[in-house]
């Protein structure tokens, strides 16, 4: 099996978002083609204000897009209503978000097990796949402490294990060292690696060239059209 | 996921926020204990009266004449003897156990030196059962009193004390009724202000032949006392009454009566009417605190929806369906007012235990239930709108607040 037969975690087609009408509108994507296939890093990078995160809105399904059409896992996302939304973003899609988003006051292990709470998987499973899910980002010990116990590094780590534990097909990352000092970055980009390395796909935005350098692929977004930049893993070296 | 997911997230919420539930709750807690002890409060004040009622005489009906109105284009008839020889037919007022005419004046009635103003109140034996008097000493007039036209009398209290000195025992002294020289055989027992149609403690009470005979003449009645068989045969001992004397009369309608028919019976109805529509007022008011409680629930909830629309939206980001948030908040609501409306109950019984004046309140359970169903019903109704919100937030707002 070649790599072109792999099938797209990823499949955009001609992707708008337009907010506001008429004189006030404002053209956040324009007509935007993205593909990425299993076992893919994809680093999206741009300015602020460049449409990267409206990109990664309308990928992670927290907003429709105007026009265009999404494949998710081969799956239309314009048919899915707001409930199978949510089931799509439960099975299909780990958030991590740059301010970490945890729920404030819930331990480390309450925040990962969450997911699986709204999966339906039962008490012990959830323990189970939540406590293997710190494991792997090396915070077990940790399980107990409240987010307000933890470094940044270590928040972000929670959170990605709290994206990873439903074993979704796409790691969806916003900015996830943006709030994070330079010892807790090369952390959670390791952890990245590392999961790209263990197959998964990960699409990650940042405005950071050396965080973007760390993926196999790159693309640029300027004022909503995307450019295929390639790979620069060599290149910002 | 489950109910108890939801019902853990519920609670999490609000031992989150303890000092904010607690005060939310305690606007519900207030309003509940305000309907259950408002409510007991119109119930116990309904049985006292009911029991001061029913020492008039249970089963005691009362007929006095009255002036029938212009339109009847008559006077009206005086009750009479023949009146009261009706009322006694076993088989046209089956459900009356006995009739007493009675005759009453006021009278001075005077014992040496002493004077005292009484009215004289003349019947047969039965109007002691009948009328609920209570003898103090010595024994009622008997049947053989009244065939031989005895004057014998039995003194009210007040009187005995007016004539004899604070709590004496005047048997077997002889008075002057009108000048008429009678022997007392008795006393009454004091009966208190208030009961029934005069003080009976002013009254005298003496053989209706002796009265008639020496004081009044044989004429017509100022009332007859009559006993029903029982509590239950009161009703329908009252429209056998009325359909004797419409018929003795000629009166066509009940408008038309030329005489009135009272009965303890009807006392107590026109009270318990009253009664009623004072603690439905009272629970009304109580309703009005409990609605103030419920809009309490609202704003506090949508204050917390405000609050943790960023948590709402990481929630809806990690797959949490709206059935999954509106529930929780749902749940919250419900929680706080079950919670406060079982404290309530708890609170208002515990209002209940301080008796008040005279008597003391009693608590409806239909009204604990009443609360307690009403208390969930406001948690559901005063929360839908915050949990309806948060469910409808769309992820990408809530996650956009910071």
């Amino acid at each position: 099996m070649t790599i072109a037969d792999v099938p797209h975690v990823l499949d955009v087609r001609g992707l708008s978002k337009v907010y506001g009408t008429g004189e006030t509108a404002v053209h956040a994507l324009r007509d935007v083609d993205l593909t990425v296939r299993r076992g893919e890093y994809v680093a999206v990078i741009g300015q602020s204000g460049s449409g990267k995160s409206t990109l990664l809105n309308v990928l992670g399904c927290l907003d429709a897009p105007t026009s265009g059409r999404y494949l998710l896992e081969g799956l239309d996302v314009a048919y899915l209503d707001e409930r199978q939304q949510a089931v799509l973003r439960n099975r299909q899609i780990g958030f991590v978000f740059q301010a970490f988003n945890l729920i404030p006051r819930t331990s480390a292990l309450a925040n990962v097990e969450l997911p699986l709470v709204y999966a339906g998987v039962g008490r012990r499973v959830r323990r189970e796949r939540a406590l293997a899910a710190l494991e792997l980002v090396g915070l077990s010990g940790r399980a107990d402490h409240r987010p307000n116990q933890l470094s940044g590094g270590q928040q972000q780590r929670v959170a990605v294990a709290r994206a990873l534990v439903t074993s979704p097909a796409l790691l969806l990352a916003d900015e996830p060292t943006g709030n994070l000092d330079s010892a807790s970055t090369a952390d959670v980009l390791g952890l990245f690696d590392r999961l790209h390395a263990a197959g998964r796909t990960i699409v990650l935005i940042t405005h950071d060239d050396e965080v973007a350098a760390r993926a196999e692929r790159v693309v640029v977004v300027t004022d909503g059209r995307l450019t295929e930049v390639g790979p620069r893993r060599v290149a910002a070296r | 996921m489950s109910v108890v997911e939801v019902v853990r997230f519920a609670v999490r919420g609000l031992i989150a926020n303890r000092l904010r539930s607690l005060l939310t709750m305690l606007g519900i807690i207030i309003g509940i204990a305000a309907v259950i002890l408002l409510t007991a409060l119109g119930n116990g004040a309904s049985q006292y009266i009911q029991g001061q009622i029913a020492g008039l005489g249970a089963n005691s009906i009362t007929i006095i004449p009255r002036q029938p109105p212009a339109s009847a284009g008559t006077d009206g008839r005086p009750l009479t003897a023949a009146d009261a020889r009706a009322l006694a037919d076993p088989q046209g007022a089956p459900d009356v156990a006995s009739v007493s005419p009675v005759v009453t004046l006021p009278a001075p009635v005077d014992a040496g030196r002493a004077s005292s103003d009484a009215t004289v109140v003349a019947s047969t034996p039965t109007y002691f059962a009948g009328a609920n008097v209570q003898l103090g000493t010595g024994r009622a007039y008997t049947d053989a009193d009244v065939a031989a036209g005895r004057k014998v009398v039995l003194l009210g209290r007040t009187v005995a004390d007016d004539l004899f000195g604070v709590g004496s025992d005047p048997l077997d002294r002889d008075v002057l009724v009108r000048g008429v020289p009678f022997r007392v055989i008795g006393t009454l027992a004091p009966a208190g202000e208030g009961q029934g149609l005069s003080n009976p403690d002013e009254n005298v009470l003496a053989p209706l032949t002796a009265v008639q005979g020496s004081l009044t003449g044989f004429g017509d009645l100022d009332r007859i006392v009559v006993q029903a068989r029982s509590t239950e045969a009161q009703a329908a001992a009252e429209s056998e009454i009325n359909s004797i004397l419409d018929r003795r009369h000629g009166v066509d309608t009940p408008e038309e009566r030329d005489y009135q028919v009272i009965s303890a019976r009807q006392l107590a109805d026109v009270l318990d009417q009253t009664l009623s529509a004072f603690t439905l007022l009272l629970a009304a008011i109580a309703a009005i605190s409990l609605v103030v409680g419920g809009i309490g629930i609202t704003n506090i909830m949508l204050v917390s929806v405000t609050e943790r629309t960023r948590e709402i939206g990481i929630r809806k980001a990690l797959g949490a369906p709206p059935s999954a948030i509106l529930g929780q908040f749902l749940v919250e609501s419900i929680i706080l007012s079950l919670v406060g409306g079982v404290l309530g109950v708890a609170l208002g019984y515990a209002g209940t235990l301080v008796p008040l004046g005279e008597f003391q309140p009693v608590v409806l359970p239909p009204a604990v239930v009443a609360a307690v169903g009403v208390s969930a019903a406001i948690g559901i109704f005063f929360g839908a709108y915050p949990a309806r919100r948060a469910a409808r937030l769309r992820p990408i707002d809530a996650l956009r607040r910071e």
